[in-house]
């Protein structure tokens, strides 16, 4: 696996997974005789044929040179926080991801992105994305872009404020991974400075 | 996604990622990585699951207003409730991708 940099680990008590969860829950740990807490296995549910092609193609490729920064400078319990999800959600309504043009072209994927209304439910979405079982995500939205649980928190005062608009990309790129940061990334940033958004959490599928 | 993130930073708003596939962090550099053992389709947790969906969302906002060394990848502690044998995340079809690299794999043989 090369050598990732920067890696802080953490050692979470089972005590608090329980606080987080309101039942008990297992922090990770290693097989063994000693229980020391472990890093999360990424290949855990890949499969091996995927988990070695994704393995290759890390070690493949050149380690980043450097990291851009913004500083957080609110507390979360003030903070706006948007979120934005790669799961390929578009409001009805709105054009859908194009699955017909990665069905015709394998090494494509759809490079745009699309506005998702924070009062969405899954009756106003739909999910296209040819790489996972979407079905989860139509049946509880929240399973990939938790804006129930975002406005949850807003209520019980641990996050300062929901954002208006969320986000949505469709994570498969293809062949071509700097595609949607030209042609998305810039087009995101820009609405999300002027509704003053403090934090941006992006979540994979 | 990673590649996103960090052009959004660069434009001024701080990011923070959750990530399935934390070894990526190696080639992408992400700002900050919250790294969730969780099958794909379901990073926040299972559907109905309200109590993990929170606690993932809530810890890796957390992360981002605790890490202040950039590149950092913390390991959230989330373990998921099925064995991998019996957690099906594979989309009804072979993606696109896929089925033409088992054909190019069929056609080498």
């Amino acid at each position: 696996m090369g050598d990732p940099r920067g890696i802080v680990f953490r050692g979470f008590p089972d005590s608090w997974l329980e606080s987080q969860l309101g039942r008990p829950g297992r922090v990770l740990h290693n097989e063994g005789m000693e229980k020391k807490p472990r890093t999360v296995d990424p290949l855990r549910f890949t499969g091996r044929t995927i988990g070695r092609l994704l393995s290759e193609r890390i070690e493949s490729e050149a380690p980043y040179e450097s990291i851009p920064w913004t500083p957080v400078s609110k507390s979360l319990h003030v903070s706006r926080v948007a979120l934005l999800s790669t799961a390929g959600i578009s409001m009805r309504g709105d054009p859908p991801f194009d699955m017909e043009g990665e069905r015709k072209r394998p090494t494509w994927g759809d490079p745009s992105w699309r506005a998702i209304r924070a009062d969405a439910t899954p009756a106003d979405v739909e999910v296209n994305h040819l790489h996972i079982d979407t079905g989860y995500a139509q049946r509880d939205l929240n399973v990939a872009l938790p804006l129930d649980r975002l406005r949850e928190l807003v209520e019980e005062g641990r996050v300062g404020a929901i954002a208006e608009t969320h986000y949505s990309i469709m994570g498969f790129q293809g062949h071509d991974p700097m595609r949607v940061v030209r042609e998305s990334a810039d087009a995101i940033a820009g609405p999300l400075r002027a509704e003053g958004v403090d934090l941006l959490l992006l979540a994979p599928v | 996604m990673g590649l996103v993130a960090r052009r959004i930073e660069e434009l001024g708003v701080p990011t923070v990622c959750l990530n399935l596939l934390w070894m990526f962090q190696r080639i992408v550099g992400m700002p900050r990585v919250a790294a969730v053992e969780h099958p794909f389709g379901r990073p926040f947790g299972d559907v109905g699951d309200a109590a993990t969906q929170r606690a993932v969302l809530l810890a890796a906002l957390e992360v981002a207003s605790t890490v202040d060394e950039p590149g950092a990848v913390v390991h959230l502690p989330f373990v998921w409730h099925e064995d991998p044998k019996h957690t099906k995340w594979h989309p009804p079809e072979p993606a696109p991708i896929i089925r033409l690299m088992k054909a190019q794999l069929a056609k080498n043989a």
